[in-house]
């Protein structure tokens, strides 16, 4: 029963890291429309960012805030200059070609700005645990909880309490209407982007600030749990990607405890898990269906 | 622009419309068109006798590599049925060559039905979930196939060293005919390929099942009411995509020497070679997928080593140059040279073109 | 009127085509000094024990010219290009060879060269990138030196072995290298798998012979290597492996719920054969689980400065198995062999780290290679490879623990590493100086093939 605790406790660390994640990409999507492939290491090149003025003595969280500001902004910009060009009535699929492109681009010059060597992130978290009877409830898992928690509420806060959050909402639900009512939907865009750059900083930084090191490729693996996490969800869900999110970490960490089957082939249960979901609720958990009209 | 008399551009998306080509466009264009293709045709068969093996080895993987974008350009150009998980097809065609090869002796040629066959079943037991599962999430779902697929290899498949990887003796590949190296067999084995499928797949969109793809693409609702199979039509474009991939999987294995699933990362990114060869080349087209191959293969052998002592950077040259080229191109090529082609024969002639159908 | 001129079209630009086909790029000389099928078996004082008879290329024709060459493949881009580091020994050693006049056998002289190219640690670009570095006919290159990863070696090592051309000094610690099907195929020093676990067996058998043993391991033949060999080591032993968890290979799997599960096993041991990042990971969270062990194994591949210093004060008192002088260790900061190294790669490679335990053991593959190559009857493949499988060194080659060395004999002890430290981790705090000391020495010369369980050596 207490390793079924230790395990529900690792899988609900994981799983908040990848709601993290979900939530930027779904922020991406409900946005712009797009799926963002480049979240991953746009959060990498800004945890890269961390690290390094951590290096210069500043403090952790600062360090972060700092990243995250400057991810903002290069969010922004990227929506600008790289993805609004290719955003027209050609190609759909264009875009999702200028998202890999930045994949690779971005994560070859982290490489070439910091080096191959593995990295670590200064704890933002006390790193011993509260023990409970014979369960350990470690200090750093509750943090990311506290965490996503608060980036939900200003989420929520932002969009269902200010003007620019309904701005915001305006044009993700209808872009044609909303420039139409004078609303400046590139500024919007932009500040989709870059709300969810700074989310995927914030991210980034604190699971390699939980983890021993992290290296060029740490969020690749965490993107695709994303993915799963967001798929589950519904993309066009915030809270989806939470609960989708828990859904993953949880369900992954069970199974590498109990399912011997899976051994060695763990990816199986998120797609399993996404495929189940999927073929009963088409768009996801929370996702709205979309009329069509013929 | 809107007042010219001129033909309108053709949409890159539309399949050609069954009126013969020398009707449907006036003449230089036309025999443009044949000359162009000749001049290719030639340079195509003459090739592996200029260039040395290395480069013959580069342009048979460019050969592979269009006949899967071919597949994916099937399913997804035509019949909007987005996957990014065409990597796991073709880790099958290609794993199925190989131990069929390997473990069972036989001759690399006699495989190639055996895994098109296999890969198509898979395919179409992934169409099912297709059937319900759309747009963003039938990609992710895919995606989460290309992932899944070197880990059950890796499992499951101990081929030499107990590593998922499985190697054919090179002698098991030489040429079968005295007057060509083994690196120009190898090629022209790709070529025929390529030129069969290529064929197939064009005959295909002309006809019937390509309006039923496109209709199931452009509007799956519209299509119903007409009569037009959805299931059906999925389902076997599915297949047929598969088979594709599974065809290039085990030229590839021809090529390379082996197949290989001992980097995790390889099938996922093989997938969105696919993508990008389709996308670059110009979706629903037949001619796009085989150019994207091309330019695709080319650009990450020119960029891995640009720079003496950053290699590090070559896969940032690579993606800024992909971006370039969907920002400069975003029919892709062929797409931008059927509007030249537009835009100069429609001047000459306006009243010799047949409208096209959009 | 149209027609003419589109026939004239076309014929013009036959032209440059027919130009073109004059001058054809490809040179199709292959037959050209290379025999196939050649008998050269036993050329010269005592049989070979590499039978030649199938060699699509002839192992016994001589070198033509004065510069031996030599080519390499491993990863220089993306997360794995730390590994690049090792090539920074051997060039820094090869370099310094050169400049003192080259390398001699028989009666001539020899500069080395070397060619290189970026693989990404993908098998499949390994076999590309050798394919072309050596040529179809072996005209490129001499020998295949210190490529990286097991799967990577294996990718190649058929072709290689049709046309009799060496591939030395493989950097990884398998087993494998020890088959007789491929006598052109060698490791390195690396002490391979099953002699670890051997190894960490005796170690237990002395200190604990009741431990209940948690195993973590990567999920493929080299976890399996590990696994295998380790409980061919403890039968009929009361030691226990009570539990064993797998990761994916890749530099950052994330291990939480398997140190969590094999935690709450009840083992007090831990063999940790995890390598890269999940190595110091897995032990800061069996630190942070809070799992009371008596003794914890690190894999050989997790000795790094950069890698134990990422686990802190949790890899303190942890065992290892070593051959080669850590640089960090202040038991060798007067020792001459290490001075020279230091001293060798500041001037050839400045950009290394001297003080990264992998280009320590690339210099001193390097020493070994340069050694057999001295040592060989002629400048031939054949003579050469004999010389590398016939070598028998102390710990004055490179930088060769005290109490190590090399020696192989043919297809009876094709393994290198057999002679090595038992070293532990003294951690002395964030500053340091931490590094592994040496507890006592093993010498296993000529038994990994009785010790290793015989699927991992001949398997496939």
């Amino acid at each position: 029963m207490q390793l079924f605790i230790s395990q529900l406790l690792n899988g609900i660390g994981n799983g908040v890291v990848y709601a993290s994640v979900a939530l930027a990409l779904v922020l991406i999507y409900k946005s712009t429309g797009i799926l963002n492939f480049a979240q991953g290491e746009m959060a990498l090149f800004a945890t890269y960012l961390t690290w390094k003025f951590t290096e210069g003595d500043i403090p952790v969280v600062a360090a972060i805030a700092l990243s995250a500001g400057i991810a903002f902004v290069a969010g922004a910009l990227i929506e600008r200059i790289l993805i609004r060009p290719v955003e027209s009535a050609h190609n759909p699929l264009n875009v999702v070609i200028v998202t890999l492109g930045m994949f690779l681009a971005i994560n070859s010059l982290a490489l070439l700005a910091f080096g191959t060597d593995p990295q670590k992130v200064p704890n933002v978290f006390p790193t011993d645990s509260f023990h409970i009877g014979d369960t350990n409830i470690q200090k750093e898992t509750l943090g990311l909880i506290a965490v996503l928690i608060g980036e939900c509420l200003l989420l929520w806060l932002l969009l269902q309490k200010t003007k620019v959050g309904l701005r915001l909402r305006a044009v993700a639900s209808n872009p044609d209407s909303s420039r139409l009512v004078g609303i400046n939907t590139g500024v919007m865009l932009m500040l989709g982007w870059g709300l969810a750059a700074a989310l995927g900083a914030v991210a980034g930084s604190l699971v390699a600030s939980t983890d021993t090191a992290f290296d060029a490729s740490f969020m690749q693996i965490i993107l695709v749990y994303a993915f799963a996490a967001a798929a589950l969800g519904g993309f066009d869900s915030l809270v989806g990607a939470v609960v989708g999110g828990l859904v993953v970490g949880v369900a992954d960490a069970l199974a590498v405890e109990y399912v011997d089957a899976l051994d060695g082939i763990p990816v199986v249960l998120p797609l399993a898990l996404i495929l189940v979901v999927l073929l009963v609720r088409p768009n996801g958990l929370f996702g709205s269906r979309t009329v069509e009209r013929v | 622009m809107a007042t010219d008399v001129d033909a309108p551009d053709e949409p890159a998306t539309a399949p050609d419309s069954g009126v013969p080509l020398y009707a449907a466009l006036p003449r230089p264009v036309f025999w443009a068109r044949v000359v162009i293709g000749g001049v290719l045709a030639f340079a195509a068969l003459y090739a592996p006798w200029y260039f040395q093996p290395v480069d013959n080895k580069v342009l048979s993987q460019a050969l592979y590599l269009a006949v899967a974008a071919m597949g994916l350009n099937l399913l997804t150009g035509f019949t909007g049925q987005v996957s990014i998980g065409h990597g796991a097809f073709f880790g099958v065609g290609a794993f199925t060559t190989a131990i069929l090869m390997v473990d069972h002796g036989w001759t690399f040629e006699a495989t190639i039905p055996i895994a098109a066959l296999l890969t198509a079943t898979f395919g179409v037991l992934v169409g099912f979930p297709a059937l319900r599962v759309r747009g963003l999430y039938l990609a992710l779902v895919t995606l989460g196939l290309a992932v899944l697929f070197p880990q059950v290899a890796s499992k499951y498949v101990k081929g030499s060293g107990n590593i998922a990887l499985v190697q054919p003796r090179r002698r098991e590949f030489s040429s079968l005919l005295d007057g060509l190296e083994d690196d120009q067999w190898k090629y022209y084995v790709c070529l025929a390929v390529v030129v069969v499928l290529y064929l197939v797949a064009w005959n295909l969109t002309r006809a019937r099942p390509g309006r039923a793809m496109v209709a199931v693409r452009e509007q799956e609702l519209a299509a119903a009411t007409v009569g037009v199979n959805l299931a059906g039509t999925k389902l076997w474009a599915f297949g047929l995509s598969a088979a594709y991939a599974g065809i290039a999987g085990s030229l590839s294995v021809m090529v390379d020497g082996s197949a290989n699933a001992t980097n995790p990362a390889l099938y996922f990114r093989l997938s969105i070679e696919f993508l990008v060869a389709l996308v670059i080349g110009g979706t629903a087209t037949i001619l796009g997928p085989l150019v994207g191959a091309l330019i695709v293969v080319l650009l990450r052998r020119n960029t891995e080593d640009l720079i003496e002592g950053k290699e590090v950077l070559s896969p940032a040259i690579f993606g800024g140059a992909l971006i370039l080229l969907v920002y400069v191109l975003p029919d892709g090529v062929v797409g931008g040279i059927r509007r030249l082609f537009a835009r100069v024969g429609s001047r000459r002639a306006s009243v010799e073109v047949a409208p096209e159908p959009t | 009127m149209k027609r003419i001129r589109a026939v004239r079209f076309v014929s013009v630009l036959l032209v440059p085509l027919l130009l073109a086909a004059a001058c054809s790029q490809r040179d199709d000389d292959d037959d050209a000094g290379t025999d196939s099928g050649g008998d050269g078996s036993g050329d010269g004082g005592g049989a070979s024990s590499i039978d030649t008879a199938d060699c699509l290329v002839d192992p016994t024709s001589e070198i033509e010219g004065d510069t031996i060459k030599l080519v390499s493949s491993f990863p220089q881009s993306g997360v794995t290009a730390a590994f690049a580091q090792i090539a920074n020994g051997w060039k820094s050693y090869f370099e310094m060879i050169n400049e003192e006049g080259g390398v001699e056998i028989g009666d001539k002289t020899f500069q080395l060269e070397w060619e290189d190219q970026d693989d990404e640690y993908d098998a499949a670009k390994t076999a590309a990138n050798i394919e072309e570095l050596v040529g179809t006919d072996a005209e490129n290159a001499f020998s295949v030196f210190s490529v990286v990863g097991t799967s990577n070696n294996i990718a190649i090592r058929d072709n290689l072995g049709d046309q009799c051309v060496p591939d030395v000094f493989a950097a990884t610690g398998s087993p494998a290298w020890g088959n007789p099907d491929y006598p052109w195929l060698i490791g390195s020093t690396l002490p391979p798998y099953s002699l670890e676990s051997y190894v960490f067996a005796e170690l237990l058998k002395d200190q604990k012979p009741d431990a209940k043993v948690a195993m973590l391991i990567q999920n493929d033949d080299f976890g399996a290597g590990y696994r295998d060999s380790f409980e061919q080591a403890i039968e009929g032993t009361d030691i226990e492996l009570v539990q064993v968890e797998t990761y994916p290979a890749g530099a950052t799997a994330d291990v939480s719920a398997q140190i969590t599960s094999l935690a709450g096993s009840g083992a007090d041991v831990f063999f940790n054969g995890a390598t890269l990042i999940p190595c110091p990971d897995a032990l800061a969270k069996a630190g942070q689980a809070g799992w009371e062990r008596e003794i914890t194994w690190v894999s050989g591949t997790c000795i790094s400065k950069t890698l134990m210093g990422l686990a802190g004060e949790n890899a303190a008192g942890v065992y290892s198995i070593s051959n080669i002088k850590d640089p960090l260790s202040p038991d060798f900061a007067d020792d001459e062999a290490m001075q020279l190294y230091r001293e060798k790669v500041a001037q050839f490679t400045p950009d290394a780290d001297v003080e990264n335990g992998i280009v320590a053991y690339g210099w001193t593959q390097a020493a070994l290679f340069v050694e057999a190559l001295q040592q060989a009857e002629a400048p031939t493949r054949l003579a050469v490879m004999e010389s590398v499988r016939s070598l028998d060194v102390g710990d004055d080659v490179g930088l060769l623990a005290p109490g190590t060395g090399v020696t192989t004999d043919g297809e009876d002890d094709p393994f290198m590493g057999e002679r090595f430290d038992l070293v532990q981790y003294q951690f002395a705090g964030p500053d340091g100086p931490n590094y592994f000391t040496v507890v006592q020495d093993y010498d296993y010369e000529g038994q990994t093939a009785d010790l290793t369980p015989e699927d991992l050596i001949t398997g496939g």
